[in-house]
């Protein structure tokens, strides 16, 4: 079983943004993957986009860039 | 308590709402329909007048009791959100192919799980079908699909269908207007208290866990993520060892009395339909109630979708009927799924293809 660390979590207004904020980081080679919504951030059961804490800064020139919208940026454990 | 933080507790979540679900059957629910949100929402549609089958009219407390209990958890946790917003014409009509597609197969995505930890092998054909309807829809997902943002309204607003639920539930106490079948699986239920009290459990425990059907397999479909399958694996369990318990667990096709059809290939066009319209939608029947519970209007609209949908499946002769043994013959009488079921089931499909791909994601925004 994988191990739970403090990572970067973006949530975003609709699932298609996660999806596009997926797409856009494979393109630039940022690192993360998709998880669903953490429950302690969310009952709602959408996808976010989970990563490393040193990129917090390539994360936000990502959705600058691509115009992706984000919802929340959270620190915390998955 | 989190329910989430680990698949130890996310199958606990599971096991509770298989006891409910085991309870309800054994105090007098249709067998293997022990808890249908689409059976059950048709059966409140029938109450209410909406269509004239006279088997199966009875309005289901177990509906009013998961709206209710997941709007009571979600307000007394502070996570009650009154959001809305988000196409929610598109969501009537997916709530529609929901119930539609549900009926013809004769059990949403929960009642499958049911039939199929009875041995019901028509359930695992059609599991087929609706594995393959999420898996569309999660291509469409991947494809840039998407209904658009909800946006925070106004506090009443996701209040509304717990309040309209709250007034079926003291109409069917407080008065005679509402109908009720006297034969048929609609008169056959679980005491009132019971029903809703199960209701009420299962809807704060899927509130809490994020139940759901299809969110369980796109999440492995897309992430491989198995935590709500959990949820799924552990309540199929818990129905299964009930059903040996009980007798109940009979593997085969033609069993009469189970409410039930081998008309496989619709039995997988229907689960088809549902899966695809459930991801589009954002869940399947149970979750909707849920998130209706908790403050969506979009899914409130969902939930008015699959009522008008339950309607009109017995109204236009659209439902699949179940396999019988004729009284007097002792014959078994073969259940099936008319041909004005079939035709809407392609049309139900058709549609969810243009909602799919018509529907993108607007860049930028």
């Amino acid at each position: 079983m994988r191990k739970k660390e403090l990572k970067l979590v973006v949530t975003f207004h609709t699932t298609a943004d996660a999806m596009a904020m997926e797409k856009a980081c494979r393109g630039k080679e940022v690192p993360g993957r998709l998880i669903p919504v953490p429950r302690s951030i969310s009952a709602g059961c959408g996808l976010a986009w989970c990563a490393p804490l040193t990129e917090r800064d390539a994360l936000l020139e990502v959705m600058e860039e691509q115009g992706i919208s984000q919802e929340g940026l959270h620190e915390c454990m998955v | 308590m989190n329910l989430t933080d680990s698949k130890k507790k996310l199958a606990l979540a599971g096991v509770v709402c298989g006891l409910v679900a085991a309870c309800l059957a054994y105090f007098g629910n249709p067998a293997n329909m022990a808890f249908c949100i689409a059976c059950f929402i048709r059966d409140t549609a029938g109450a209410l007048g909406l269509h004239s089958t006279e088997t199966v009219q009875y309005a289901r407390p177990e509906i009013i009791g998961l709206v209710l209990g997941s709007f009571l958890i979600s307000v007394a946790t502070k996570e009650y959100r009154s959001m809305a917003g988000s196409s929610p014409m598109t969501r009537f009509v997916l709530g529609m192919i929901l119930a539609i597609g549900s009926l013809v197969f004769l059990g949403c995505p929960l009642r499958m799980i049911i039939r199929m930890s009875a041995g019901d092998l028509n359930a695992w054909v059609a599991l087929i079908g609706f594995i393959l309807g999420v898996g569309t829809g999660v291509f469409a997902l991947k494809k840039g699909f998407s209904l658009g943002r909800a946006h925070t309204a106004n506090r009443m607003s996701g209040a509304m269908l717990p309040v309209l639920m709250l007034g079926i539930l003291v109409l069917a106490l407080a008065t005679t207007l509402l109908k009720s079948s006297q034969s048929g699986p609609g008169s056959m239920h679980a005491p009132i208290i019971l029903s809703l009290i199960g209701g009420l459990i299962f809807g704060a425990f899927a509130q809490k866990s994020r139940m759901c059907f299809a969110g369980s397999i796109r999440d492995v479909i897309l992430m491989k993520n198995f935590d709500l399958l959990t949820i799924i694996g552990s309540f199929f369990v818990v129905m299964l060892i009930y059903n040996i318990a009980t007798g109940n667990f009979v593997p085969a096709f033609d069993t009469p009395g189970i409410i039930a059809h081998s008309d496989h290939l619709w039995s997988i066009l229907g689960m088809y339909a549902v899966g695809f319209a459930a991801v589009l939608a954002g869940g399947c029947p149970l979750r909707q109630l849920i998130l209706a519970g908790q403050g969506s209007s979009d899914s409130a609209v969902t939930v008015l979708g699959m009522f008008i949908g339950a309607a009109l499946s017995h109204n236009f002769g659209l439902a699949g009927s179940g396999t019988a043994l004729n009284a007097e013959t002792q014959e078994v009488v073969a259940g099936g799924v008319p041909m004005n079921g079939r035709i809407a089931v392609v049309i139900c499909i058709i549609v969810c293809f243009v909602i799919a791909f018509a529907n993108k994601r607007s860049e930028g925004k």
